[in-house]
């Protein structure tokens, strides 16, 4: 039987702040799509006495354009349209494929980006894709809003750098390049969580590789990510020799876990085959695109 | 789920000793452990926090002491419960000490841990990261601890 | 604790005043205030698909949104079906596509939302787009070919 006693629905984001802060610490939580919260209040898993919607805050939803012609995906966001969204192309694609292979089509029209990212499961398909964009997320707290770039902002198993009543309110992309972005995972059945994803995002300008982010999923406590791999990749032109080592690179770095997925040498080993992969598709639509 | 580990503490095995029993000392080194109660000689009461992501168990723990030999091994086992029974835990733990040198300790421990109920759903691999990444934790404050000189006895 | 408190739900074209705790799902407020069994309780954590019925003409898990959130929502179950949903029931009969029943009422809410979107889906689309409901009969085979009659029959 559910303790729940109190479910807020603020309209702004600074009014759910306060409720927030206003609660009883761990007892109180934001409740966005649901599609985890529920299903853990289901299990009996949390226990909260208070739920903040988010469902009423305008600010939160649909993703904007940005005066530099970045991109704004507010965090309420549902996946489907994340996974619509024609303006997440070139580098910025990355981000469009994982959200289309997050669960299935009616999971995805009610989970959201920032919930999702909030729960940071590192099997998760956003985490290794922000990451590999090199996106910033934007946070809100008793203190205002401060930016945390992807990379800084999955900490742990379920831990981001989110504190106490701060929540997300969006993700920032910088304004897309020309190159090209993709997400691959490798999965039990569709809709799964990975046993071990890739996210790559591209920039390619005059047959040269002018930036190259490479993150891998469900691989450790948080989305594996090394600028030395970028590095090999960028200046090997995504070259094979260059996939092999950041491939490597990144199996060594790798601290996956044995689980009902997968044992974790089992993961250590397809990691390089992944990167591989991923790589020479790249290498195959810049071939035929530039 | 076994778990286990080992750690070195620059410190005599005797006084390492001192500190593995001293029940005040083990609050301030196990992570998450808020409240440690002697009931009689062999047995303790413990309340311990256990967080993982958005999940909050609090185990209301007792701990009974089923060996004891001096400077060398204490052999226990663990059991307990969340507050309303949503969880239940139990453990065999032995903790061994080994004489490196006149001022190196070996400690060695393991623990055959089980855990039903709701936190079982969780997964297991996730939950023996959580818990070597503890026993880092406990190492270092003991190190700590031993090294100030914090023993209340 | 569970205290009840009242929620006014629009379900299948009418409005339902009741009371319901705050914790409380649409699944279990449909099921057991409103009697309206059709959505089933399958896994209870959004994987089985059981338990899908439509929300603004979206479908979504009854088990993962709770009742309190869809006030002012238009809630369609299978009891309501109509259109598109109706004319997928008639095909799911005609084409042996009901075994055991338990996923037809989720395949069919869900399918009914895809039709809306893509009228003349290709098998492979018809079975990404059911990729979130599970049949525990293992009927897939007569449930896409269902849905495919369906949408050659077009909506009505």
């Amino acid at each position: 039987m559910s303790a729940l006693a109190r479910l807020h629905r603020p309209a702004t984001v600074e009014e759910a702040v306060r409720l927030l802060a206003g609660g009883d610490g761990e007892r109180t939580r934001l409740l966005a799509g649901g599609a985890t919260l529920v299903a853990m209040l289901n299990a009996g898993l949390v226990d909260p006495a208070e739920l903040v919607s988010l469902a009423a805050v305008d600010e939160l939803r649909g993703i904007g354009t940005l005066p530099d012609g970045g991109l704004r995906i507010g965090a309420m966001t549902r996946h489907r349209e994340t996974a619509a969204d024609v303006r997440l192309a070139g580098t910025l694609a990355v981000l469009r494929e994982a959200a289309a292979r997050i669960a299935n089509p009616v999971v995805r029209n009610m989970g959201t980006i920032g919930g999702s990212i909030s729960f940071a499961d590192p099997a998760a398909d956003y985490p290794p894709a922000l990451v590999a964009a090199d996106a910033a997320v934007e946070i809100a707290g008793p203190q205002g809003r401060r930016r945390v770039p992807a990379r800084e902002f999955f900490v742990d198993w379920y831990a981001t750098a989110l504190g106490p009543n701060e929540m997300v309110t969006a993700i920032l992309l910088a304004p897309r390049a020309p190159g090209l972005g993709s997400y691959d995972k490798l999965y039990r059945v569709a809709g799964d969580y990975a046993i071990v994803s890739v996210a790559l995002s591209v920039a390619w300008r005059d047959g040269a590789c002018a930036r190259a982010g490479l993150a891998v999923g469900g691989c450790g406590p948080r989305p594996l990510h090394l600028d030395e791999a970028d590095e090999l990749l960028r200046a090997g032109r995504l070259g094979a020799q260059a996939a092999r080592r950041a491939g490597e690179l990144l199996a060594a770095a790798a601290d996956p876990l044995d689980d009902v997925r997968a044992s974790a040498a089992y993961r250590r080993r397809v990691i390089p085959r992944m990167v591989e992969r991923a790589l020479a598709a790249a290498r195959d639509e810049l071939s035929r695109t530039a | 789920m076994r778990m286990e580990g080992r750690f070195e503490v620059g410190a005599p095995r005797e006084r390492v000793w001192r500190c593995i029993t001293d029940a005040t000392l083990m609050v301030a080194c196990i992570p998450g452990c808020e409240e440690i109660e002697p009931v009689d000689a062999r047995s303790y009461r413990a309340r311990v926090l256990v967080e993982v992501g958005p999940i909050k168990a609090r185990f209301n723990l007792v701990v009974e002491v089923t060996e004891e030999l001096p400077f060398d091994r204490v052999a226990s086992v663990t059991r307990g419960e969340e507050g309303t029974r949503a969880s239940m835990l139990s453990a065999d733990n032995l903790v061994t000490l080994t004489e490196l040198g006149p001022e190196l300790t070996e400690v060695r421990y393991s623990s055959e841990v089980s855990v039903t109920g709701r936190l079982a759903k969780y997964g297991l691999g996730m939950m023996r990261k959580r818990v070597d990444r503890l026993g880092v934790q406990f190492a270092e404050r003991f190190r700590e601890r031993i090294g100030s000189g914090a023993l209340s006895a | 604790m569970s205290t009840p408190y009242p929620l006014a739900l629009q379900v299948n074209g009418a409005e339902h005043r009741l009371e319901a705790a705050l914790g409380d799902t649409l699944l279990t407020v449909l099921r057991d205030a409103l009697a309206l069994t059709g959505a089933k309780r399958g896994c209870n954590q959004g994987v089985c698909g059981a338990c899908t019925v439509l929300a603004d003409g979206e479908p979504v898990r009854a088990c993962l949104t709770l009742a309190h959130e869809c006030a002012g929502r238009e809630i369609v179950t299978i009891e309501g079906a109509a259109g598109r949903a109706q004319a997928l029931q008639e095909a799911f009969v005609e084409t042996g596509a009901v075994q055991c029943g338990f996923c037809s009422p989720g395949m069919i809410l869900t399918a009914a939302a895809m039709l809306e979107r893509t009228p003349r889906p290709s098998a492979d689309e018809v079975r990404a787009g059911l990729s979130g409901n599970l049949c525990r009969c293992s009927g897939y085979r007569k449930i896409v070919d269902a849905v495919l009659r369906a949408a050659e029959t077009g909506a009505p």
